[in-house]
């Protein structure tokens, strides 16, 4: 019994699964490509991966929101 | 009447209350734990610059972050179904999350036996990688036995649509120690 909106979060779910897995296998190719002085590369990388995560997984944003129920 | 008024004043007894305050407290929580990992990653740089051992094997440092990342997805599906009132979703992908955490513990155990030979906790990088490796095992054996705890709680059906808080805060946690692999990743195996 899956509603709209369960599936929409699922799908979402996906996706953001989906750019995580894209940035991992970036940062793998970029040890490949550059062994060396790839320290910037990597922190932007991480910093996007977890803003990804605390903002549709963790839902940070709800820290703001006020409780309707 | 003047105690329910007190309770309404005070948030005692008000759920949506007491959600916003255990939300924040668990929060705070977080937020005090990335200390002890910003500590263990910036001990990284101090003692050992950009060095880093040959015989670190990458590729089981990939598969157990996409392992740790496959159980983030299933445990934000198990948070979703569990608020949408889906019971068997959540159940399935609770369970599903447990199993990536245990095969994310097969995966350092391999890699300290590894470690143990190339680069033992005597040496530099050794002492480095084990306290970082074990200290984020430990949350996530801490991180599974709540898991543990939620999917018995769920099976006896103490969550609903609008109460789910126990399935919430030990989703965020476990959320915590895949962000903080995905720091201590790149930070152990990658960085040069």
């Amino acid at each position: 019994m899956e509603t709209s909106g369960l599936k929409l979060a699922l799908r979402r779910g996906w996706w953001v699964f989906l750019a995580l897995l894209v940035l991992t296998a970036v940062e793998y190719l970029v040890l490949l490509v550059m062994p060396a002085g790839n320290l910037i590369y990597m922190i932007i990388m991480n910093l996007v991966d977890a803003a990804l995560i605390l903002y549709f997984f963790m839902h940070i944003g709800h820290l703001w929101q006020k409780e309707s129920h | 009447m003047a105690a329910a008024a007190h309770s309404v004043a005070t948030g005692h007894g008000n759920a949506a209350h007491q959600r916003e305050t255990n939300r924040l407290g668990l929060w705070l929580f977080i937020f005090s734990e990335t200390f002890l990992f910003s500590a263990l990653l910036s001990s990284r740089y101090y003692l050992q610059g950009l060095a880093r051992p040959h015989e670190l094997n990458q590729l089981l440092g990939l598969g157990i972050t996409v392992a740790l990342l496959l159980s983030s997805l299933s445990a934000y599906r198990a948070e979703m179904c569990a608020a949408h009132g889906n019971q068997k979703g959540f159940e399935h992908n609770l369970l599903f999350t447990v199993a990536m955490g245990v095969l994310f513990l097969a995966g350092v155990t391999i890699e300290w036996y590894e470690a143990a030979h190339y680069f033992p906790p005597k040496t530099g990088f050794g002492t480095i990688f084990f306290t970082t490796t074990g200290i984020h095992a430990f949350h996530v054996i801490t991180g599974l036995i709540a898991l543990l705890v939620v999917y018995g709680m769920g099976r006896k059906g103490r969550f609903t649509q609008g109460n789910y808080w126990g399935v919430e805060g030990v989703v965020k946690y476990w959320h915590f120690v895949d962000v903080a692999w995905v720091f201590i990743y790149p930070t152990l195996y990658l960085v040069g």
